[in-house]
């Protein structure tokens, strides 16, 4: 084994260097972009490859980018071939059936890096783009049915070549995006942020040699391999399956779509078994592989060893099988931009599956829905035209040891919101609302941390309203008689009187001045019997409003005095006394 | 003013540092600090220090102290039982944050428990538009109201903050009028007032941590400066900022938000003062202690301000210096990882147990331990002696942790621990540099902190940094900042203005009104006219951007410059700090900044005589290893040398606070006031990156 020349000095400095290397792409690309979504919202990746494709470096952004990281070198490699490969090229892709990619938004270059005339490694980084065509603003349509009314595919092209930029590669994305300014500042920042990181990793493999480099990285990957095995090799051996299930597709309404996970842990060898999740649907919830491994990847990261470097090495100790024309593993030309949230819902039912397992170690279940709320319209004081988007967190997961997080982005995001008062600069909107919705937390001796209720007020008529969601139908459940936290839901409130709940997956809703659309984003589930929480964090919990008074009594069994804020203690009693403990999930 | 004082506390030992600008002296006296009243240490160091030179207090002309009472209150949650009122709907805003969870991998990881929690978070039916209008009127008897409840709750301080307050404060200061009115006694803050800056999250986080800090930094300042006053001295107290300048008690505890990290800042204060006659402006400062270290970027004098730190988890929105820290320090432990590779940190053994090497308690190895193993600490001990070193202790700790349980010999392995920790070191240094377009070649790196001299040839070195410069009391340089720091107050207003459609009319009357509240500071202060000073900058961004640079302008260019002049000035800062402007682009200004700087007076640095008679001798020589081989190496004793001596590398040069290292073929120079100046072999000439 290559390993055995390595010694523990070299390898901490030389994965040290490489992150350095990864951290000043992701520093450069966040300085350099146009866009928000990118600068402020720091919605992108970097990453150092080997010169076999292999990720040994990554920088930690969004863990969904890891998915495009994993595919996007390979499939340089394998379309061009590594003989073809110069100095100076760049190539850029986006694509999910043939350049790695998991939705059109996430633009991928790629640079090799050369030392002595030799391929050595390659840097990449992804940038999510605000738009790149498709039937909506912003690309990502609810109701879209295939790949192809979700923007323009890029295959791997070669935007760069030998150095020098090819103008009509660069047009050609430009002009397929509703923003072409912005796409121009983002993709030079792309590229001026490869650029960086090529020079550095080519000064790193000087300081090596290309043979030294070679072998040190290649124990790089042994390095992340070895930890992931003994991370796994200390759980308990065991095999166990959970089933959840996202609403439904946006198109075929209220026919909710398993997503079944097998876990088999034996020795030091996770094995992920998808088989019976759903066939591949119409709407846009379909997940190309890479993303299905990225999912598979955090989850694992996030059980054994968070602080395991993040390179292609992990995948070495982690089996999957995803069959091919499934929404875990789908083939084209299946609709796939809103695939994050079946990631978010894969994720929830492996921690179900490994709960099981390792209980002690695992979320309830989250939020899990990336719940996106789009305005769009003409500004009738400026007449521009107007696109805002925002994605509104939710509950995470209670666990054995603590309450989930309130109003957060989890697993496989974690992306900052837009300032209410930056947004009503822009936009002919005002936020009503922005607050926990009381009761939204799964019961439990540990609760499932709260979902949000976002309102907004249009200022004007003539607005259009979108909303993409999930866990609308599906409640988030709990663990081990923790109980399930709210499903969220998109409401309208008409200035006129009258509310009415829209569906997950909404689009074009009109709006006309002083209506309101709130955002209810789920909650999480809860830990443990509700009945084993003490009274005391129950009533801490009713004074800081998270849970009613009416909730304490029926869910914990905790009475406060009528009129007083302090614990009923032997009506508590009998509560807790009279209802079975064990009254189960 | 002949003598100046500065007082700087710190967890372990409160720093006395006292100038005679007449006999060109300096006298340093270090006390064990008091944490559960800090000013019980400064007020016996004072005596001690003030007895030992027979100086009356009264003739002392300038105290400045600095405190991390701000900064320990709010990591040990000390702060005062705080309400917080914000417009109707947004109670929560405070946890929600930017729905960010704080760890991507890390199931478990918890947000920071919220300041006040939600039961004492208040609602008010009101709302104000970005644009300043109303849209929900306030009713004062909804205010009444809730300010006969707080009065029964009894909060000892209320944070106001309603949203787009900066666009119309009204609202936000009837509130703070009518609780000020019921609450006497308790501490009212409200954000337009703080940090009238649109984004209501930072603005928000900041004013409740005043809030937060208010009552206690108000009692310990007041406290002190009647102690002080009943010891004789007359100066009245100056206490540093986050942003590198000093107030006064009065003005500090209008805000005291803005103490939050001031600890660190003195050190970069007294290092841009003391490299402004040596080295120059363009400085790296590092200093490295037991637990940790703190990196920070000098550009032309001028230290890096930011306004996006933020303090135990949560964004405070006033500048700040721009300061990195990370858990490396010469306490850090080192051990071998599942997966074979060696870690160090940022675990650290701390005071207790403490390197191995101290002989209390501690059994895991650390860099002290290694910089021992390797000849570069005397093996005989640290302080002069009085610390004493136990070799054998961190040789063992060493072989059991790392060398048995790799192919390492010990040997290497210290070598190994000294190289992980500088690689870590490198990363941050890099971090505030080259990530930020600095090349590290056009600057000097100032090295201070017990652990700073050790490392920080071998840094410069990896970094292609030509020159180090290690002051002369290293271990008690932040107290010198405090008497090198003038009087800086910050001031903003927010107003969108494009400057081409709207004119700037709103931003020459913005700057006026800035001007007018900056200057009031420094009537209030005392400082005299031909010292006062403003700096004045503009954030702007392109429209439809979401982020903002600073561009600067001279007080005299106030209506006396076009938008062309101003915009083009954008142009270029985002050229420069981005790599591309986009001219055809509309430039909109965001908010307006005004710095109000008195400037004080600062102490003469005691010079170091030259040399006359023998020359500069080693007292010992010890084996020390360098990169892989062992050389036998001249020890020198800080004592003894003298201005304008040259040392060549290898050597070690030990002071009471620190020791130096010094490789084969660097070369040190001791300047006029006892700095080491170190040369790199090979500076000058085309360095390489890596």
């Amino acid at each position: 084994m290559a390993r055995a020349t390595i010694d523990p000095v070299t390898l901490e400095i030389l994965g040290n260097r490489l992150l350095s290397v990864a951290e000043e792409v992701g520093e450069t690309l966040v300085k350099t972009a146009f866009s928000t979504n990118i600068k402020e919202r720091r919605d992108c990746s970097s990453a150092v490859f080997d010169r076999h494709g292999n990720m040994i470096a990554q920088a930690e952004h969004i863990p969904m980018h890891l998915g495009s990281m994993l595919g996007c070198v390979q499939a340089v490699l394998e379309r061009v071939g590594a003989a073809e490969l110069r100095r100076g090229d760049v190539y850029v892709t986006n694509d999910p059936y043939s350049g790695g990619g998991t939705h059109l938004p996430d633009i991928t270059m790629v640079s090799p890096a050369f030392a002595d005339g030799e391929l050595v490694g390659f840097v990449a980084n992804i940038a999510h783009h605000a738009d790149v065509g498709g039937k909506v603003p912003g690309s990502t349509s609810g109701d879209a049915s295939s790949i192809f009314q979700e923007g323009v595919r890029i295959p791997i092209s070669r935007l760069q070549d030998g150095g020098r930029l090819r103008a009509d590669v660069m047009d050609f994305i430009r002009v397929n995006s509703r923003t072409p300014l912005e796409r121009d500042g983002d993709l030079n920042a792309q590229l001026a942020a490869n650029a960086v990181g090529v020079r550095r990793l080519e000064e790193v493999v000087a300081r090596y040699g290309v043979a030294r480099f070679a072998e040190v990285s290649a124990a790089l990957l042994d390095y992340a391999e070895t930890l992931m095995r003994a991370g796994i090799a200390r759980l308990p051996d065991g095999r166990s399956s959970f089933t959840d299930h996202m609403d439904d597709d946006g198109i075929t309404l209220g026919v909710p779509l398993p997503i079944r996970v097998t876990v088999i842990v034996e020795g030091d060898v996770a094995t992920v078994d998808l088989t019976g999740s759903s066939p591949q649907v119409r709407g846009p919830i379909n997940v190309p592989l890479n993303g299905t491994l990225a999912t598979i990847f955090y989850c694992f990261k996030a059980l054994v060893g968070p602080d395991i470097p993040s390179n292609s090495g992990i995948y070495r100790a982690l089996q999957v099988h995803a069959p091919e024309g499934t929404i875990l593993n789908c083939v084209q030309p299946a609709a796939v931009g809103e695939r994050i949230d079946t990631c978010q819902r894969l994720a929830d039912a492996i921690f179900g599956a490994m709960s099981a397992i390792v209980p002690d170690r695992v979320l309830a279940a989250s939020n899990s829905s990336v719940t996106t709320a789009t305005f769009s319209g003409r500004h009738h004081e400026t007449g521009e035209v107007f696109v805002y988007l925002e994605t509104i967190a939710g509950g995470s997961g209670a666990h054995a040891s603590g309450d989930g997080l309130s109003g957060v982005q989890v697993h496989m995001t974690n992306t900052s919101n837009l300032p209410v008062e930056a947004l009503e600069r822009e936009y002919p909107i005002v936020v009503t609302r922005y607050r926990f919705r009381q009761d939204s937390g799964g019961a439990g001796e540990f609760r499932g941390g709260l979902g949000i209720e976002r309102e907004f007020e249009a200022l004007q008529d003539g607005i259009a309203f979108s909303g993409l969601g999930d866990r609308q139908t599906t409640p988030p459940w709990g663990l081990l008689g923790g109980e399930a936290g709210a499903t969220g839901a998109f409401e309208l409130r008409r200035s006129s009187g009258g509310a009415e709940r829209l569906g997950s997956k909404v689009s074009d809703v009109t709006l006309t001045a002083g209506d309101r659309v709130a955002v209810l984003t789920p909650g999480a589930g809860g830990f443990g019997n509700p009945r084993a929480r003490s009274p005391e964090r129950v009533q801490r919990d009713i004074d800081d409003r998270r849970v009613s008074a009416r909730a304490a009594a029926d869910a914990y069994g905790v009475a406060l005095v009528p009129g007083a804020t302090s614990i009923d203690e032997s009506l508590t009693q009998r509560l807790r006394a009279g209802t079975p403990d064990d009254d189960g999930e | 003013m002949r003598y100046m004082l500065g007082v700087d506390v710190g967890g372990t030992f409160t720093d006395l540092t006292l100038t005679d600008s007449r006999a060109r002296s300096l006298h340093v006296h270090k006390v064990r600090s008091t944490p559960d009243d800090p000013s019980r240490a400064i007020m016996t160091g004072i005596s001690e220090l003030l007895g030992r030179l027979e100086l009356d207090p009264g003739a002392l002309g300038y105290f400045g102290h600095g405190t991390t009472v701000a900064t320990n209150a709010l990591i040990e949650r000390r702060g005062a039982v705080t309400a917080l009122v914000t417009t109707d709907g947004f109670g929560d805003l405070l946890e929600i944050g930017t729905q960010t969870r704080p760890s991507l991998y890390d199931l478990k990881r918890a947000k920071p428990e919220p300041l006040v929690r939600a039961g004492m978070r208040f609602e008010l039916r009101e709302r104000v538009l970005h644009d300043g209008s109303v849209r929900t009127a306030l009713c004062a008897e909804d205010v009444d109201r809730l300010a006969a409840e707080l009065a029964e709750l009894g909060v000892e301080s209320v944070a106001v903050c309603l949203l787009s307050s900066y666009a119309n404060p009204a609202h936000e200061e009837l509130v703070a009028s009518i609780l000020r009115r019921a609450l006497p006694g308790s501490f009212v803050t409200h954000s337009a007032a703080l940090v009238p800056e649109f984004r209501e999250f930072p603005r928000l986080s900041t004013t409740v941590l005043n809030a937060y800090l208010g009552p206690l930094m108000s009692r310990y300042l007041t406290n002190l400066a009647a102690a002080v006053s009943h010891l004789g001295i007359r100066a009245e107290p100056y206490v540093t900022q986050s942003n590198g300048g000093i107030l006064s008690v009065a003005e500090t505890v209008a805000a005291p938000v803005r103490t939050a990290v001031s600890g660190p800042s003195a050190g970069v204060v007294a290092a841009t003062y003391l490299a402004s006659r040596t080295t120059g402006g363009n400085l790296i400062t590092f200093d490295m202690g037991g637990t940790s270290a703190d990196i920070s970027l000098v550009e032309d004098g001028t230290p890096l301000v930011s306004s996006e730190r933020k303090v135990e988890g949560w964004p405070v929105r006033i500048p700040m210096l721009d300061i990195v820290t990370i858990g490396a320090g010469g306490g850090s432990i080192a051990g071998i990882d599942a997966g074979g590779a060696l870690k160090v940190g940022p675990r650290s053994a701390g005071a207790a147990p403490g390197p191995a090497a101290y002989g209390t308690g501690g059994t895991e190895p650390t860099v002290t331990d290694a910089n021992l193993v390797l000849g570069r600490l005397n093996p005989d001990g640290i302080l002069g002696g009085a610390m004493p070193l136990d070799v054998a202790a961190a040789t063992r700790a060493i072989d059991e942790r790392i060398a048995s349980r790799s192919s390492l010999s010990v040997d290497d392995a210290a070598a190994g621990i000294i190289a992980v920790v500088n690689a870590a070191m490198v990363r941050a240094i890099r971090s505030v540099s080259v990530a930020r377009g600095f090349d590290p070649r056009d600057f000097a790196l100032v090295a201070f902190g017990g652990a700073g001299a050790l490392h920080a040839v071998e840094l410069a070195r990896e970094l292609a940094i030509p020159r180090v410069l290690v002051p002369r009391a290293a271990g008690t340089f932040c107290s010198l900042g405090l008497l090198v720091a003038n009087i800086r107050s910050d001031h903003v207003e927010s107003h969108l203005v494009r400057p081409h459609t709207e004119g700037l009319e709103p931003v020459w009357a913005a700057f006026e009104r800035l001007e007018a509240r900056g200057r009031e500071v420094l009537r209030a202060e005392r400082v005299p006219e031909q010292r006062r000073s403003v700096e004045l900058a503009i954030d702007a961004r392109y429209v439809r951007q979401n982020y903002e640079l600073p561009i600067m302008l001279a007080p005299e260019e106030i209506r006396q410059v076009d938008a062309d002049t101003l915009c083009q000035r954008f142009h270029d800062a985002h050229a420069a700090k981005y790599g591309y402007a986009r001219p055809e682009f509309e430039v909109e200004f965001v908010n307006m900044r005004l710095t109000a700087v008195g400037e004080l007076p600062k102490p003469e640095l005691p010079e170091l005589p030259g040399r006359d008679g023998a020359e500069l001798r080693p007292r010992s020589r010890r084996p020390v290893r360098f990169g892989t081989s062992w050389s036998t190496t001249p020890v020198f004793v800080g004592d003894d040398l003298r201005a304008g001596d040259a040392i060549a590398g290898p050597a070690v040069v030990e002071r009471l606070d620190t020791t130096i290292l010094l490789p084969p073929g660097d070369r040190a120079v001791v300047d006029a006031v006892g700095s080491l100046v170190i040369t790199l072999s090979g500076a000058g000439q085309a360095a390489r990156h890596g």
